[in-house]
């Protein structure tokens, strides 16, 4: 089943959390079991019930508000960590290291659960409810999985050590991963679009309130290198420095270490053995971290290339008529009402606009051009549920097309008639022209 | 992390202890990867650059309508049309190759009208994409202007009329009267025609907006021509798509014909460059027979040793993918600058080839070797056997 | 042949063999031999050249594998261990010195001696520094082994040698290629070396003078053992 396929790499994710977890624990498998399982089955079911209760908004927001604490918590510790290990004479040598406590690791292991379970039920159906018989399954795979991991364990080798911020290294960047497979929670995005829009707001702000005009002061290769920190590459380096930068740190943590002393050792020769047993084991436990770090970079890879496939057609072209209008007929070739994007390509007298006309799940017909007003005309795509704006990743929800502000695209008054939908031609191109001037100045200028 | 440190130190320092040694082997793997590297880019420059030069061809597809009957002849001669005239609907046409993104497409009107009591084939055309689409008209006069025709040479020379004249033409639903811009001459049956504009000629002839043939330029960037002729067809109903073949085929095979060539010269290289290799580290291998059976002697284990020489080989195989690229790309400007007169820009994905080419020569190359090191005794070797 | 007397129970028996054998194909290089050497002992091995002495030697240094017999070194069975194991054993019990003195020739005395370090954990400059200064070369650290004349460069071997606290310490006539007072500087080196570390030290020969420098000395010929004395010291 194709669910089934979708749903591997999350399922996946979830194991190598429960056997994270044991491997952390060094024991008491059973207890952990059960927290496991009951945390994933509670979020599978927990999932899908807010699921059908709301539209599918809540509980994404809830899902990916959850996992944005973590990644919180994951910063704060990987800051104490390396605070712990270079500042003020840090010493937290192994031996010293407290026995973590059953409790504390099932109740994140209850956690873990619950969140994995809700991510899977988001990925399993993100509309709304599943059949009751792919979340039994859904439930079953989950607990099975679990079990099989928590098994496994045991037979990887035991040289390879966890220790608390490893493991929530781990967990947190498996869930991640877990959660980059579904458009809607994935963290990733949004994450580079807050860095992007807060680095433009940020100088924008600088040039007003330092009163520079354009182009007085500074030559214009100068304007195209703080051009640079509009454009969406500054949004991207920011979140990725911001993504990778806790594992970075807890691995640096880690490597910074000092060892412990051997000094006491008269013979040189054994000084030196127990040394490299040392660094050897201190390798060791940075297996873990680093694995982390590959499965971040894999999450940041869904998140930007994600397997979804965007319907987007190739504009049709279009003329206008000789009263100046458009007009498109709702069945024929293309059925406007079908639920899907069509695009339009209208070209008169050297100018062109690109226009889009989608029916919304309420049945109303949306006109509104392939632009939005914030960003650079990069055109939108659909995806399920959701139409994209492929420069800033914003998924704008269906039942908000047709009305203006933020990333949606801009709407055209049109009107529906009973052969099919007529707009004007002038104003189209106009609106366009427009949009696409001050989005286009977004590059360069500082204004 | 000192471990690592340390085999590192111990690797350059051999290296550098067989300057001459590891020179050579660096040289031989740079000249493979930049081989490698110049011919990848050449190569798919030339790949563009062919598209580019057919395009001056003309046109590469035309499309008929299913029922018309090929035009009977051979050659020069042509003994018209046997069955009844079809046609293709205008705005079809346009329609498709439009969403196909195909932005040549020249059409035509072919028809007979009647001039001074003389029956003339006569095409409609639309001037401005033959000028485009068909760069080898050689027009005595100039190129029309609205409403004004273009005549064949042989046309001309039996009609008596050269550029400036006028001529009217009648045809089955109208008559028309244009001054003769041109005289066109090409060679081939363009010569035997009178051209005014498609408009007129569909006028003249009555028959609405529809055209009798279109010639399509289509480029072939990611699918063959074949494909894009089927998809064509495809989405043209009551039409045949056929390749013009006399030159993108011929192209397109030459350019294949070339490509393959130049991989049969890299894997001959490659293979050579291997071998060379092998027999540089086997040759070094024996020689520091006793430096490895002293090293065994000292308690170091198998794999360490092999790490040693395997760190040997990796350190070269890098150093020659950075050289081979650096290389390859500078031949590759400098053959691209010559043969096309195109500038290369630096393409950063032929690095990524050129250093696993150096690394996968210089591994392979002394796998032989490595075996020996590990299964080397060191009783014997410490010898002196 | 041997004293067993000596063996059991009353001082540890670092090496102990029992009908030890190696052939070569035909060639039987070494006839059943049982040895036992108490630690802290110096053993010296003479012999004619081809009378097994080497082959003794690299048995015993875990260089070879016997054809037959046992062979205990320091309590622990070299017939059971695997090549990677016999490396480990090489590296942490036992030290060799040879007749040529094999130094790796692209690196200085100090990277020599570190060197064994590296394949035994990890290297450690002050350490070596140190060693190389106990055998008198502190000047002559960072020289290669080119620029180094027989004596030193016998000298870093046994540092090399030593550098990692083996127990037993095997010498493939390491005077051999040395002029008289070389040879006797050597000689005095390890014997104070032995004082301050304790280890067991065999060196194989063919000169009685050096074979004198040991505590007992016995006689190969032919692969077989012929003659077994003490010498006093």
């Amino acid at each position: 089943m194709i669910s089934a396929l979708k749903l591997m790499p999350v399922l996946l994710a979830w194991s190598g959390i429960a056997a994270a977890l044991v491997r952390h624990v060094s024991g008491r498998r059973s207890v952990l079991a059960i927290s496991c399982a009951s945390g994933f089955i509670g979020g599978v079911a927990g999932g899908n019930l807010l699921l059908t209760l709301s539209k599918g908004e809540i509980v994404s927001s809830t899902v990916k508000s959850l996992t944005g604490t973590c990644f919180l918590c994951l910063w704060v510790v990987a800051l104490a960590a390396f605070y712990r290990v270079t500042g003020s004479g840090g010493q937290g040598a192994p031996g010293e290291r407290e026995k973590p406590y059953a409790f504390t690791v099932s109740c994140s292991a209850l956690l873990a659960g619950l969140l994995a379970g809700a991510i899977c039920v988001c990925r399993l159906a993100p509309q709304g409810g599943a059949p009751l018989l792919s979340l039994f399954v859904l439930g079953t795979a989950g607990v099975l999985l679990a079990v099989a991991a928590i098994g496994i364990e045991q037979y990887v080798p035991a040289d390879i050590t966890v220790t608390g911020e490893a493991l929530l290294a781990l967990v947190v960047s498996l869930l991640l991963f877990a959660s980059s497979f579904t458009l809607q929670l994935d963290l990733f995005s949004p994450l580079s679009m807050k860095v992007m829009k807060f680095v433009h707001d940020f100088v924008h702000q600088f040039f007003e309130s330092m009163l520079v005009p354009d182009h007085l002061f500074f030559r214009s290769d100068a304007w195209e290198y703080i051009g640079y920190l509009f454009g969406s590459g500054v949004g991207f380096w920011g979140g990725l420095l911001i993504w990778f930068a806790p594992v970075v740190l807890i691995c640096a943590a880690i490597r910074l270490e000092r060892l412990p002393t051997v000094s006491h050792i008269r013979q040189g020769a054994q000084r030196r053995k127990l040394l490299a047993a040392f660094i050897r084991e201190r390798n060791c436990r940075l297996i873990v971290p680093c694995f982390a770090m590959l499965i971040m970079a894999a999450a940041v890879y869904n998140s930007l290339f994600p397997s979804v496939e965007y319907w987007d057609p190739k504009p049709v072209a279009v003329t206008m008529n000789d009263s100046g209008e458009i007009v498109i007929p709702k069945k024929g070739e293309i059925d406007l009402e079908d639920g899907k994007l069509h695009k339009y390509l209208l070209k008169q007298g050297g100018r062109e606009a690109r226009f889009m006309i989608l029916s919304a799940p309420d049945g109303r017909l949306t006109v509104t051009l392939d632009a939005c007003a914030i960003c650079k005309p990069e055109g939108y795509g659909q995806a399920e549920g959701a139409v994209i704006c492929y420069y800033c990743k914003t998924l704008i929800p269906l039942e908000t097309m047709g009305r203006p502000g933020g990333c949606n695209p801009v709407p055209v008054p049109f009107k529906v008639g009973a052969d099919g939908v007529s707009l004007d031609a002038m104003t189209i191109l106009d609106r366009w022209s427009e949009t696409v001037t001050t989005t286009s100045r977004i590059k360069g200028g500082g204004k | 992390m000192q471990r690592w440190c340390w085999l590192m130190h111990i690797v350059l320092k051999s290296l550098v202890y067989r300057q001459g040694r590891s020179l050579l082997l660096l040289g031989v793997l740079a000249m493979a990867a930049s081989l490698v590297t110049s011919l990848g880019i050449v190569s798919s420059a030339m790949g563009l650059r062919v598209a580019e030069e057919v395009r001056k061809y003309g046109a590469n597809l035309v499309v008929l309508p299913a029922a018309a009957r090929l035009e009977v002849g051979s050659g020069g001669l042509d003994f018209g049309t046997v069955a009844e005239p079809a046609y293709l609907s205008q705005e079809e046409l346009l329609r498709v190759v439009d969403r196909e993104g195909i932005r040549d497409c020249s059409l035509h009107l072919r028809g007979h009208l009647s001039a001074g009591g003389q029956e003339l084939p006569a095409e409609g055309v639309d001037f401005t994409t033959i000028r485009r689409l068909y760069p080898w008209w050689q027009l005595r006069g100039g190129w029309p202007d609205a409403d004004e025709a273009v005549i064949g040479i042989d046309l001309a020379a039996r009609l008596k009329l050269k550029a400036g004249d006028r001529i009217r033409a009648v045809g089955t639903a109208g008559a028309g009267e244009y001054r003769v811009a041109g005289v066109v001459s090409t060679g081939g049956e363009e010569d035997k025609l009178l051209f005014i504009p498609l408009a007129r000629m569909q006028e003249t002839l009555g028959v609405g907006s529809s055209v009798s043939q279109a010639r399509l330029l289509a480029q072939t960037g990611g699918v063959t021509l074949e494909q894009r002729a089927a998809w064509l067809q495809e989405r043209l109903p009551g039409s045949v798509v056929r390749e013009v073949r006399q030159v993108a085929r011929t192209s397109e095979g030459l350019l294949r014909k070339v490509q393959l060539l130049m991989a049969l010269v890299t894997s001959v290289v490659l293979i050579a460059t291997a071998s060379s290799v092998a027999s540089t580290m086997s040759m070094t291998v024996l020689e520091r027979g006793k430096e490895i059976g002293l090293l065994k002697a000292m308690g170091a284990t198998r794999l360490g040793v092999l790490l040693l020489f395997c760190g040997e080989s990796i350190v070269l195989g890098l150093m020659g993918g950075g050289a081979g690229y650096l290389l390859g790309s500078g031949i590759a400007r400098f053959v691209m600058q010559t043969v096309f007169a195109v500038s290369a820009g630096i393409d950063l994905r032929f690095a990524g080839l050129s250093f696993a080419v150096s690394l996968g020569l210089a591994l392979l190359g002394s796998a032989g070797p490595m075996m020996s090191v590990f299964r080397l005794d060191p009783v014997r070797s410490l010898r002196g056997e | 042949m041997n004293d067993k007397s000596e063996g059991r129970g009353k001082v540890t028996d670092i090496i102990e063999t029992r009908g030890l054998t190696r052939s070569y194909g035909e060639i039987c290089a070494l006839k059943p031999l049982d040895l036992l050497v108490p630690e802290g002992e110096w053993l010296s091995v003479m012999g004619h050249s081809g009378s097994g002495k080497s082959t003794l030697l690299n048995l015993l240094g875990g260089l070879d594998r016997p054809s037959g017999g046992s062979l205990w070194l320091g309590g622990e069975d070299l017939m059971a261990l695997s090549q990677d194991g016999l490396a480990r054993f090489r590296r942490e019990f036992v030290g060799i010195i040879f007749q040529q003195h094999h130094l790796v020739p692209y690196l200085t005395a100090l990277e020599n001696v570190m060197m064994a370090q590296y394949f035994h954990s990890v290297p450690d400059e002050a350490e070596a520094c140190s060693a190389l200064e106990r055998v008198g070369l502190g000047k002559r650290l960072k020289n290669r082994p080119g620029e180094l004349s027989g004596g030193e460069q016998q000298r870093v071997c046994i540092a090399r040698a030593i550098i990692n606290s083996p127990r037993l310490l095997l010498g493939d006539e390491p005077t051999g290629n040395l002029d008289h007072a070389n040879t006797r500087m050597i000689m005095e080196l390890l014997k104070d070396l032995r004082e301050e570390e304790r280890f067991t030290i065999m060196l194989v020969t063919h000169n009685r003078e050096v074979a004198a420098w040991g505590d007992r000395i016995i006689c190969l010929d032919d692969g077989v053992l012929v003659r077994e004395e003490r010498t006093g010291r």
